[in-house]
């Protein structure tokens, strides 16, 4: 199951003391009952019939019994290289972490490099809230083992998948590096004040806005080894003369901006189709895909799913629909 | 084909800069190899991370696989 049900409907299913992943509403999340589950806040959700936010009231279900057994914890700030060292031999980790804490700073510069990071895989999503109470409202992780809900920590739910099946995480980015400069960044950052542009020392707030690409529409594309890991732009502060991240960029990493694209929704069902999707169970999308692609109401394929404020596979990305395939 | 054993020295070749040559479009095998290729961790040390992570993944990088001996 991955869908979008009641709150009466989900806190049956908790009680029946299945494994539930579940995203939704603050307002509604904290009615749930305790048990044997692991949440974040968002009102955002992609479904079968396209984008949809959702009022009080609803809570979308992703059931873990069908993928595997599972184990819930929770970890803080210094605690985060446990998610992999403390996972499945066979499975993945499924982690929800707060926006805009420690945690997702310190998860989003460090996941790579935790131990076992690519033996043992971690996926999930970053929580947000409703874009209307930005700068008011703190998304929140819940424990549901004991109902608490947090700031700053990360929930993880470990599936241990049967034998003889391997957990696949799989990204779908509608986004492909342009023809621009190539971008060099020289720390570790969310907050960038400096880059090389082609091999030049520029104010990367001058530079974005030169481009006229303050407005954020088209995300930084990384080079990692041939995969496309993008990082959005959250503002272009031209006063301060810096750059705010949506996720840090990297030393060694060669950036450039993003082609841009005719049209965002048909340029991502058009990556979905050439997806495989076979043995998927579970997704998520991100917040800035639905905005700029304007995709509420509009079916663009692939799994239901929440939409966040940032996605995970292995580390942090932006931009990027993320599913976990167990074949 | 199956896994060179973790006394072959294609896995010292990969630790050393070979993985870079790798052609691979799985997620996780890109992300490692761009990890690995700006780490300071020692050549041994990596090269042991390699082998345990295509013994993991053994059964869907079979075309990764085939590459690891010759690169």
């Amino acid at each position: 199951m991955n869908q979008l049900i009641p709150l009466e409907t989900a806190s049956r299913l908790i009680k029946q003391g299945l494994p539930l992943s579940i995203a939704g509403p603050e307002a509604t999340m904290d009615q749930l009952p305790t048990g044997n589950w692991i949440g974040g806040t968002t009102p955002y959700f992609m479904l079968e019939s396209g984008g949809v936010v959702v009022p009080a009231g609803k809570v979308f279900v992703s059931d873990l019994s069908e993928i595997g057994t599972v184990r819930i914890t929770s970890y803080s700030a210094d605690e985060l290289a446990n998610i992999a060292a403390n996972a499945p031999e066979n499975g993945f980790s499924l982690t929800i972490i707060p926006a805009g804490g420690q945690v997702h700073k310190r998860f989003s510069e460090g996941a790579a490099a935790y131990k076992d990071a690519f033996l043992k895989p971690t996926v999930g999503w970053i929580a947000g809230m409703h874009l209307a109470d930005l700068g008011k409202a703190v998304a929140k992780v819940y424990d549901g083992r004991s109902g608490h809900k947090y700031e700053d920590r990360a929930v993880v739910a470990y599936v241990s998948l049967p034998e003889g099946k391997l957990a696949c995480l799989e990204i779908v980015n509608p986004f492909e590096p342009g023809t621009g400069d190539v971008l060099r960044f020289q720390q570790t950052s969310f907050d960038v004040v400096n880059c090389e542009a082609n091999g030049r020392s520029v104010n990367f707030a001058e530079y974005v806005d030169q481009q006229g690409l303050a407005g954020g529409l088209l995300p930084l594309v990384g080079d990692f080894a041939g995969a496309h890991v993008n990082v959005s732009l959250q503002s272009v502060d031209k006063v301060g003369r810096k750059v705010k991240l949506y996720a840090p960029v990297f030393p060694g990493v060669d950036y450039r901006f993003a082609k841009p694209l005719e049209n965002y929704a048909e340029a991502f069902r058009a990556r979905l189709e050439q997806a495989d999707q076979r043995g998927a169970v579970w997704s998520c999308n991100c917040i800035l895909n639905f905005l700029f692609g304007e995709l509420e109401g509009k079916a663009i394929g692939g799994m239901a799913g929440p939409v966040t404020f940032g996605e995970i596979a292995y580390q942090l990305l932006n931009q990027t629909l993320v599913t976990v395939r167990v074949i | 084909m199956s896994i060179p054993a973790a006394t072959h020295p294609c896995w010292l070749r990969l630790a050393q800069g070979a993985l870079a040559k790798l052609q691979s479009k799985h997620l996780g095998t890109q992300l490692m190899t761009k990890r690995l290729m700006t780490s300071s961790d020692s050549a041994q040390a990596k090269a042991a991370e390699i082998h345990a992570y295509f013994v993991q993944w053994e059964r869907i990088l079979t075309n990764e696989i085939l590459q690891l001996p010759t690169l």
